[in-house]
């Protein structure tokens, strides 16, 4: 027989995943893509890239926190050109190191875009100036997402940046205003922080970071109202434009009230949008809804059955570890597999320092839907790890049905938090309750130990804190 | 009177926290000792208990604020002079506005939030617009609670449009469950402004069906019309470029599928039902075609292992293999062609249909059927039932053989209890039952329906034939309830309008007998030595005989026919 034939339009997480197992599981498999190589906006322009600089703000920071116990390293020398090299060498090693397992897995890889002609056929224009038509069993669409924009506010400059732009690092302006308080806006803010900028964030609502809960966001919150220049919440930009070396920005406050204050350089982070424009969808029977996203079942199929759509294109949260799972779901089904993406927890995580990360339920999830619930948190300040690290502003929580004492959600705040969130969903998926975090033994002096001991404030007998049960 | 609430000291050298969340909210009834917010100093995370009670007028602090040792955090009205803030305020959108305008008009001079209420309205300028339209509010009409295990509805036909003016109890929507069809109607009245369904859609009990723009406040499910309007009009831009951002980073609602607008459905996933069972054995119930839900946990807290899967399995299969040839292990011969011998035209069954297939299947393999059959004289009952119709027609009914007999089998199944029972194969026990509800075939242009008349054993004949004929009726017209349809012990069907003599009906399992009636003919019978025509009517009884014996079926039907001919043989034994 001869071997299945699929298409993958995309390259990124979800995309490569989906290739990868593909090739492994012996189909016929061909991958599309715009770059050189896999890997997509997450390791081209954003995941990567960005923990990369993150990595380096979290140095400066603890050089400067260092000075506190006797070890001073002056002021940093920042060799902006240097730095951008060594990012794009983690970029170029990481994306080369795809293309090797593609070819490794005799991937057929073509640098170019591709459209439907009918349901089964793709015109695939390379980058070479030549195309061709091609017809394939199933079809995997992974295009992902965009940044989105306001159109009043694109002002050409620039000094205007977007997430991608501001990797590139141009250079280390005065003044920079990030535009959206999201996770986006606050991780490359925190990095132009670090290098030296006075960076402001304007934010819609009334919070950082909207959807996360607050007791998590307070310990961020506070350190970035005291490390940035300003956070103006419930504002928002009402106009822009260029004047001489900076951008003057009009920002409402909730009042009403205008001010007019200038910035070397302004980044809009205000989200992503799916991207499913120029894939000729309409030669098919894809649904695409209202807000741009496929519409697919929970076999990652499009209301045409040949054709799948996996990752940003496929709905929230928009995020590269679900675009992963979709697309090796995905492939399983092809395979014959009975299989689903439903997971009971699809991890949170926002680099920022300190580190914030939840998974399943939110205590605002909760509320919404009339949940029972009972958060057990233990704060940062009793752990012995984390006062090592003179970084006691962080907690653990779990959210606990109180009935049959099962784990519905982990939300961790604090250096290392996107590390630690694992284990929670860990304990989510599996069905774990709060006696099963308990029992097991974590490794002293660590913060993995918040975890244990935040399910041993649910029974009132946290070692490290005093907080009987009531 | 009002008091404040100021924050207390904390202990040495602590002179001020940072809230972390605040418990309480305007309008809540709280108590002494009760925690009303949570702090965080630099030792610890507290839960600062209220030192006041009585109904909380303001919360001066919100989660993210430092606060000082003596800060006002609420101002408590005490119970005595109670004022319903929602009721003096026109719609609660004033009353955010409100607020909002004290806090900026205030600053740190807190006790001006002791204000009257509507003090703090009249600091509102130029809000005369939405004074006047405050009274009209749009309530949610969702749809209601169907009956047991009834989670959705396919919508049939919407049966109201957007401008209608709908009345309280009017039909708004028609829609199929499992087990029947029926005209939703309306709890609220007023003008339709949006409908969130259309026929074919699958709608979910609570989900939201229309909005209504009504003049009756409804608490807790009002929502303000204007602010609505103009919140939308300020954020129209941002509402339009932002949202991926806010559940981007909004974790889990993923996974699931899209809701249309106007569906409620951004449950997270581990609330959705979820087993508690790793991805591992979630994954094997899915290949092994199991639902993991219908699987029982050993583990603590109900957790399921792969054992459990597999018990579960062998459980099934066990099963299977006691039922009787031609049971649930049955394969489905493929169909022929029958295009290849002329013209056909394929539809869908209906939901009615598919179930009774699916039912009287499942009862035809479960119950080991036996049929009776009898004839009973009725030559009196009719007699009987000419002199007496006319004055239950009266009160609204129809004096039929099938209420007389309704009357009699509720009768009999105190005096038979084995045909009021079911059978729980599983636990290998029999229930009896304490009531008698005795269902009803009907035919229907839609298909077959059986409501079920409840406690026949404490209604007369006048009120069984009103409640049989408004039971029809309502099942001709879809407008029957799925409570009207369930709680049967027994069931009759009755052909005898259309004819024929015997048949031998499937049993409505659970139950475990059912009656046929035929048409009642006159027959010369031979009685007091010469042939008498008497009106003779024909009985089938089909029955369950797991747990009842034929003689025992006989002796049934026997004292049915007998009590027709002799009614007052009911009343001596």
């Amino acid at each position: 027989m001869d071997k299945i034939k699929i298409a993958v339009i995309g390259g990124g997480p979800g995309g490569y995943a989906a290739a990868f197992l593909a090739a492994d599981l012996g189909m016929d498999i061909t991958l599309i893509d715009k770059e050189k190589n896999p890997g997509g906006v997450c390791l081209y322009r954003g995941c990567i890239p960005s923990k990369a600089l993150l990595h380096v703000a979290k140095l400066i920071n603890e050089t400067k926190e260092a000075s506190g116990w006797g070890i001073d390293f002056g002021e940093p020398k920042i060799n902006l050109d240097r730095l951008r090299a060594w990012k794009n060498e983690v970029v170029s090693k990481m994306t080369g190191g795809l293309g090797i397992l593609s070819k490794q897995r005799k991937i057929n890889y073509i640098q170019g875009t591709a459209s439907f002609v009918n349901s089964s056929t793709l015109r695939i224009d390379m980058v070479s100036g030549e195309n061709k038509v091609l017809k394939f069993d199933k079809i995997i669409l992974a295009t992902g997402s965009v940044i989105s924009s306001i159109p009043s506010l694109n002002i050409d400059s620039r000094r205007l940046l977007n997430s991608t732009s501001a990797l590139e690092l141009p250079e280390i302006p005065k003044s920079l205003l990030v535009i959206g308080g999201g996770y986006i806006g606050l991780e490359l803010g925190s990095v132009y922080n670090a290098l030296g900028t006075k960076v402001s964030v304007v934010e819609m609502t009334p919070g950082l970071l909207p959807g996360a809960d607050r007791d998590l966001v307070i310990y961020l919150a506070k350190r970035i109202e005291s490390a940035f220049e300003k956070v103006m919440l419930n504002a928002k930009v009402v106009g822009m434009k260029e004047s001489g070396n900076s951008i003057s920005v009009k920002i409402q406050a909730q009042d009403g009230t205008t001010s007019e204050v200038n910035y070397d350089y302004v980044l809009m982070s205000i989200g992503r949008r799916p991207e499913t424009k120029g894939l000729g969808l309409e030669n098919t029977k894809v649904k695409v809804n209202q807000r741009g996203w496929v519409e697919v079942n929970k076999q990652l199929q499009t209301n045409d059955p040949d054709i799948y759509a996996i990752g940003d294109i496929a709905g929230e949260p928009m995020l590269a570890h679900k675009a992963s799972h979709e697309g090796r779901t995905a492939i399983e089904h092809i395979a014959g597999h009975k299989v689903a993406f439903e997971p009971l927890a699809i991890p949170a995580v926002v680099f920022t320092d300190p580190e914030i990360a939840w998974a399943g339920l939110t205590e605002i999830q909760a509320k919404e839907n009339n949940i029972k619930y009972v958060s057990a948190k233990f704060p940062w300040a009793a752990s012995g790890r984390a006062t090592t690290l003179g970084r006691s502003d962080g907690v653990t929580k779990l959210l606990i049905n109180p009935e049959t004492e099962r784990i519905l959600g982990v939300g961790i705040c604090g250096p290392g938090a996107g590390e630690l969130i694992a284990e929670g969903v860990l304990a989510i998926e599996m069905g774990a309750n709060a006696s099963d975090l308990k029992l097991t033994i974590h490794p002293h002096p660590t913060l993995s130990e918040t975890v244990m001991e935040s399910a041993e404030v649910f029974f009132g007998q946290s070692t490290h804190i005093y907080r009987p049960k009531k | 009177m009002t008091n404040e609430f100021k924050l207390p000291e904390l202990g040495e050298n602590i002179t001020s926290a940072d809230v972390i969340s605040v418990l309480v909210k305007p309008g809540d009834n709280i108590e002494k000792d009760q925690t009303v917010i949570e702090i965080e100093t630099d030792k610890a995370t507290i839960e600062v208990p209220s030192t006041v009670e009585g109904v909380i007028k303001d919360v001066l602090v919100k989660a993210g604020e430092k606060i000082n040792v003596g800060a006002v955090l609420l101002t408590v009205e005490s119970s005595a002079t109670q004022v319903d803030q929602t009721k003096t305020f026109t719609s609660n959108a004033e009353i955010s506005k409100a607020s909002i305008e004290d806090k900026n008009e205030t600053g740190s001079d807190s006790s001006k939030g002791s204000k009257p209420p509507r003090g703090l309205k009249q600091s509102i300028p130029g809000d005369s617009t939405s004074v006047s339209t405050s009274e009209l509010s749009i309530i949610d009409f969702k749809l209601p609670e169907l009956g047991e295990n009834i989670e959705s509805a396919d919508v049939l036909n919407v049966l109201v449009k957007i401008g209608d003016n709908i009345t309280r109890d009017q039909g708004v929507i028609e829609i199929e469950t499992d087990k029947a069809t029926i005209e939703v109607p309306s709890t609220i009245e007023g003008k339709v402004v949006e409908i969130n369904i259309k026929p074919g859609d699958k709608a979910k009990v609570g989900a939201i069906i229309l909005k209504v723009e009504s003049r009756t406040n409804v608490p807790g499910e009002t929502i303000p019309s204007k602010p609505t309007v103009e919140n939308k009009e300020i954020n129209s831009t941002e509402m339009e470029e932002k949202p991926e951002q806010f559940k981007a980073v909004g974790g889990s609602s993923a996974g699931e599928k899209k809701p249309e607008p106007g569906e409620i459905d951004d449950q997270p996933p581990i609330l959705k039902n979820s087993a508690p069972a790793a991805p591992s054995v979630r994954r094997i119930a899915r290949e092994l075609g199991v639902d993991i839900r219908k699987v029982t946990g050993s583990g603590p807290a109900g957790r399921i292992s792969m054992d459990d899967v597999k018990a579960y399995v062998k459980k099934i299969n066990e099963e299977r293999e006691i039922l009787p040839a031609g049971g649930f292990g049955f394969i489905h011969e493929p169909l022929p062609d029958f295009t290849r011998f002329g013209g056909v035209e394929r539809k869908p069954m209906s939901k009615i249909r598919t179930i009774t297939a699916e039912h009287l299947s499942y009862a035809w393999n479960s119950v080991p059927h036996v049929t009776q059959f009898d004839k009973a004289d009725i030559t009196e009952v009719e007699m009987f039932r000419k002199s007496y119709g006319l004055k239950v027609e009266k009160a609204g009914g129809k004096l039929t053989v099938t209420s007389i007999l309704l009357k009699v089998i509720s009768f009999g199944l105190n005096k038979f209890p084995q045909f009021n029972s079911s059978i729980d194969m599983e636990k290998k026990e029999i229930i009896y039952k304490n009531y008698f509800n005795i269902g009803v075939a009907v035919d229907t242009d839609h298909g077959l329906i059986v409501p079920v008349i409840k406690n026949v054993d404490k209604k007369n004949l006048t009120e069984i034939s009103v409640e049989l004929n408004t039971l029809a009726e309502k099942a001709r017209t879809r407008k029957i309830s799925i409570d009207e349809m369930q709680g049967g012990c027994f069931t009759i069907t009755n052909l005898g309008g259309i004819g024929g003599t015997y048949f031998s009906p499937i049993v409505n399992a659970p139950e475990v007998a059912i009656l046929g009636v035929s048409r009642g003919a006159f027959e010369p019978i031979y009685m007091e030595g010469i042939f008498k025509p008497r009106n003779m009517l024909p009985l089938s009884l089909s029955y369950d005989h797991r747990i009842i014996d034929g003689a025992d079926a006989a002796r049934f039907l026997r004292w049915v026919c007998e009590s027709l001919q002799e009614p007052f043989k009911l009343f001596i034994d």
